[in-house]
């Protein structure tokens, strides 16, 4: 007899374990909540650090998944816990008998308007790096800026929006973006605002150095405000901490790179099997080291952002360790 | 008057028939305790009184002597004496039982004091004249010393025998409460009280037993001297008991002895503040200011803080347990006993939101010695606010309007207080300039809760170099934070300083401004600066009954609880701040307003964070409330 295994989750994490999963001979079905798959690569131009089309990856990862049971536009109403297996209520009415669950529930972006000092959703030009990747797919407008600038960790790294973590995939994403602006608008002034710009993947710091010879200018420091001049562009009042002064610099357009957040659908899953979460407000894993895939529940796995901010290429890795330890869980069992 | 006064004291000179003084010389062994005590507490008093006048500055000595004299605060110090120290209404208003209890024993004794000394005058008067003559303790321990014929009691003696039993009865059911208090506070009103320390005890107990000792000692005498509904049964029932030779004088002693350790004690104890609080009284009436944290006035606060701990439900800190080692009384404590470490930690932890002084009964201002308290550290930090001078008013050159809006650091981190302010003044077709529209100097609040007045003063000038210059006629903010300092610290001469809240009041009451009802419910919350600080209560909720339906929180006007986000504490972690906030807002909702609104930027920033329902601003809500024509 096959075994069930149900995934909640059909972005990147979700959708590569279930083309492994199923691969190896079990029966999956996925679950998403949105009406396309893909998860935040659905909604996103290109990645960093060679400006790969998300659409092409996607595209990819969703051809492999073939005999996947997909469910998507639903949404997880009840999980119980049984002997040795998990009763799943789907919003759709499906009840499934799970032998394993994978919680592939990915993050949430950041709210930007909690930051109100930014002005998210209160003047015209200020937009978040999700808004521009929209621009960038034809899918958002924004007038032709004279001058852009990125905030970096918005969101993130604060402990004033209560996320004291780094989201990890901010700087090399806000690096991309400036270069693809400056690419759009060649006439623009492109600024970054960092805190310390932590590239530290393969390629990144090459990216970097392009964007400097591309004259995006780096600003080391905070934003501190954002304010609207009378002739309503930004004024943006930051500190260059690399000279130790106050500056101000008017903007046409702010993007600010907002942060990762657990997943309020995964949160919700979690919640009802009593899952513990870590001071960050993702999952907490068996341990720190050797079972990253696993939780404290027998048959319960993570895998990708579920359990913390993480680049796309370690969400892949972490889907294919997942289906690797659900596989062992069920052959032992 | 004189001629009165003369009648009066030749009437008393005449000692009444058929009293007579059962000992010759008056005096008896067990009046020493009593007599060593309240002469110590005497000479404590006066020289504490010296010290306290002697670190005045010349000129607040010069005020305080001028305002005795003056007839208006003179009535007002005896009215305030009156009314806080012996009626205690301020107690009363709050929490009735509470107030009994208190004014029971302070009113009580005082009588007791009072009537006692008339008695004498009236029946015994050769003993109020020197001290040689027993005037220290004679009136105190009347009953004991006199032999009262049977036969001739007047009308006149009957009625002081039975006012002197009614004020006794009247204590002794404060006392009962008290104890009763001591076991079950909250059945008086209060949740937490504060721990008492080894002198607050032995004065604590002696005050409980002087007043069942006083009814016993005058049970035992009171077929010798007399007596009314209480001593005189009691009397009987003792010689029910014992017979007819009574041995009263070990009662006597006692109650001596309890007064004698209760003066000794009080110095040390929070029982100080019986004697302390009319100086403090007649200082604050004299407009005099804290200027050092443990001297001059502040001394005086010090010793007029009576521990009661009512700051203690009062501090918002006070939602989590661990943090009531901050509150007020214990700030005050370990002044007292110049504890440095102690004292800094708690002055700096204080949010500044000024609940612990409006629900004082004594009326300490502890928040202003907290801040004193700051600047002996902080005042040292350097500062250098040279790049200051490069700024202009950008839009001077325009033409002049009448009214200057200054929006302040915490309103440009929540621009939509900024948008909705200035669209609802360009509805009401109002020109103004807008002070800091490209960033602007701060008003100097922040720092002078910090503690660091001088940089505060330099922020002051500046800003007030700016705003006179301008030639405006209205200030408007919509920081509570800016506002009480231009109003209380800028000194702006011909130019009204409002908040929002009360501008757009008065926008609406005259007609210029028109906002249509709704019908959606909110909740006001009163933020500190703007409430306690500056005393708006009624202006905002004004414009919001025009507006919606307004719901009342649990805890409003002087006693809402802050939000948390004060600028006034320096060291509070944001967990803290986050468990106060949840408190305030569950305080708001209490009767399910649909959204909360707030006038102050910091309220509104920290609420947004934790509020399961809207959290809008004023101005936000005004403006979309406005009736376009």
């Amino acid at each position: 007899m096959k075994n069930n295994i149900l995934i909640i989750g059909g972005g990147p994490a979700g959708l590569e374990a279930s083309s492994i999963l199923v691969k190896m001979g079990y029966n999956v079905i996925l679950v998403e909540k949105e009406k396309e798959l893909g998860g935040h690569l659905a909604k996103w131009d290109t990645l960093f650090p060679d400006g790969l089309k998300a659409e092409d990856l996607l595209k990819s990862l969703i051809k492999k998944t073939e005999g996947v049971k997909c469910f998507t536009d639903t949404q997880v109403q009840s999980v119980n816990i049984l002997d040795k297996s998990y009763n799943v209520i789907l919003s759709n009415g499906i009840t499934v008998l799970a032998d394993a669950l994978l919680l592939a529930t990915g993050f949430d972006l950041f709210k930007a308007e909690k930051k109100e000092e930014y002005g998210y959703g209160i003047y015209e030009g200020v937009i978040t790096n999700a808004d521009l990747e929209q621009f960038f797919k034809g899918k958002f407008s924004i007038k032709k800026p004279k001058a852009v600038g990125f905030v970096h960790c918005v969101g993130s790294r604060d402990e004033k929006a209560c996320n004291p973590a780094c989201s990890k995939v901010c700087c090399a994403t806000a690096v991309k973006q400036a270069c693809h602006i400056k690419e759009t608008f060649e006439e623009a002034d492109v600024f970054c605002f960092y805190m310390d710009l932590r590239m530290f993947g393969r390629h990144y710091e090459d990216l970097y150095l392009k964007a400097q010879k591309m004259g995006i200018r780096f600003i080391r420091g905070r934003v501190s405000e954002v304010a609207e001049t009378s002739e309503g562009r930004l004024l943006v009042k930051a500190e260059d901490t690399l000279s130790s002064k106050p500056i101000k610099v008017t903007l046409d357009t702010l993007v600010l790179m907002a942060g990762m957040r657990p997943s309020e659908s995964g949160y919700m899953v979690g919640h009802q099997l009593n899952l513990s979460v870590e001071e960050d407000g993702f999952f907490s894993t068996k341990d720190t080291m050797l079972s990253l895939q696993k939780s404290n529940l027998e048959g319960l796995f993570f895998a990708g952002a579920a359990t913390g901010p993480k680049t796309l290429p370690d969400t892949l890795h972490e889907a294919r360790s997942a289906a690797m330890e659900i596989d062992n869980y069920l052959t032992k069992k | 008057m004189t001629a009165l006064l003369q009648t009066l004291y030749t009437y008393s000179q005449i000692t009444p028939e058929g009293i007579i003084d059962r000992y010759p010389n008056s005096y008896n062994h067990f009046v020493l305790p009593f007599v060593i005590g309240i002469s110590f507490i005497m000479v404590y008093l006066l020289i504490g009184l010296i010290r306290i006048l002697y670190h005045l500055t010349a000129e607040d000595r010069k005020r305080l002597f001028i305002s005795l004299f003056t007839p208006k605060t003179a009535l007002k110090n005896i009215k305030d004496i009156f009314c806080d120290c012996l009626l205690h209404t301020k107690i009363w208003k709050r929490k009735p039982l509470l107030g009994y209890m208190h004014s029971a024993i302070a009113f009580g004794w005082f009588m007791l004091i009072v009537l006692g000394h008339i008695e004498v005058a009236l029946f015994a008067p050769r003993h109020l004249d020197s001290v040689a003559d027993g005037a220290l303790y004679y009136p105190i321990f009347y009953r004991f010393f006199i032999w009262m014929s049977p036969e001739h009691e007047t009308l006149r003696g009957s009625l002081f025998f039975f006012l002197m039993d009614f004020f006794l009865l009247y204590v002794l059911s404060g006392i009962a409460l008290a104890m009763y208090k001591r076991v079950r506070s909250i059945a008086l009103g209060m949740r937490h009280t504060t721990k008492p320390s080894l002198a607050d005890r032995v004065a604590l107990y002696c005050l409980w037993a002087i007043f069942p000792l006083r009814l016993l000692a005058e049970g035992f005498t009171a077929d010798l001297s007399g007596g009314s509904f209480l001593t005189k049964p009691l009397n009987m029932l003792f010689r029910n008991f014992f017979g007819n030779e009574l041995n009263f004088l070990p009662t006597w002693w006692l109650y001596s002895i309890c007064l004698g350790l209760f003066f000794l004690a009080m110095p040390f104890s929070r029982y100080m503040h019986i004697l302390t609080e009319p100086l403090l009284i007649v200082m604050r009436n004299a407009g005099l200011k804290v200027r050092k944290p443990r001297k001059g006035f502040a001394e005086a606060e010090i010793y007029a803080c009576s521990s009661c701990g009512l700051c203690l439900d009062a501090c918002p800190m006070n939602t989590q347990k661990k943090n009531l080692k901050y509150s007020s009384v214990y700030f005050i404590r370990f002044l007292r006993r110049h504890n440095e470490k102690k004292i800094n930690e708690i002055a700096d932890k204080c949010l500044m939101c000024g609940k612990c002084y409006a629900l004082c009964p004594v009326g300490v201002n502890s928040p202003d010695i907290r801040r004193a308290q700051r600047e002996t550290l902080n005042h040292k930090l350097s500062f250098d606010f040279t790049p200051m001078d490069n700024f202009r008013l950008k839009e001077n050159s325009e033409e002049s309007a009448e009214i200057m809006y200054f929006a302040g650091c915490m309103s440009h981190l929540t621009p939509k207080i900024i948008k909705s302010v200035t669209s609802v003044l360009e509805s009401a077709g109002k020109k103004f300039i807008f002070a800091d529209r490209e960033g602007g100097i701060c008003c100097g609040r922040p720092m002078l809760l910090a503690g660091r007045t001088e940089a505060a003063k330099e922020l002051i000038s500046k800003n007030k170099k700016m705003i006179m210059e301008s030639g405006c006629k209205i200030l408007l903010l919509s920081c509570p934070i800016c506002y009480k300092v231009f109003k209380d610290d800028y000194d702006l001469k011909g130019i009204r300083v409002l908040h929002y809240t009360q501008y757009l009041n008065e926008l609406i009451e005259k007609g210029e401004l028109k906002v249509s009802k709704g019908s959606s419910s909110m909740v006001y919350h009163d933020p500190c600066e703007l409430g306690r600080g500056c005393g708006v209560y009624e202006e905002p909720r004004n414009v919001l009954r025009s507006i919606g339906e307004l719901k009342k929180a649990e805890k409003e006007r002087d006693e809402s609880i802050c939000c948390g986000g004060s600028l006034g504490s320096l060291t509070l972690d944001n967990k803290d701040r986050g468990k106060i906030a949840e408190s305030s807002i569950n305080n708001l909702t209490a009767e399910n307003p649909q959204s909360i609104v707030t006038a102050c930027p910091l309220c509104y920033r920290s609420f947004r964070e934790k509020s399961p329902i809207p959290v809008k601003d004023f101005a936000e809500v005004v403006c979309e409330n406005i009736k376009s024509n």
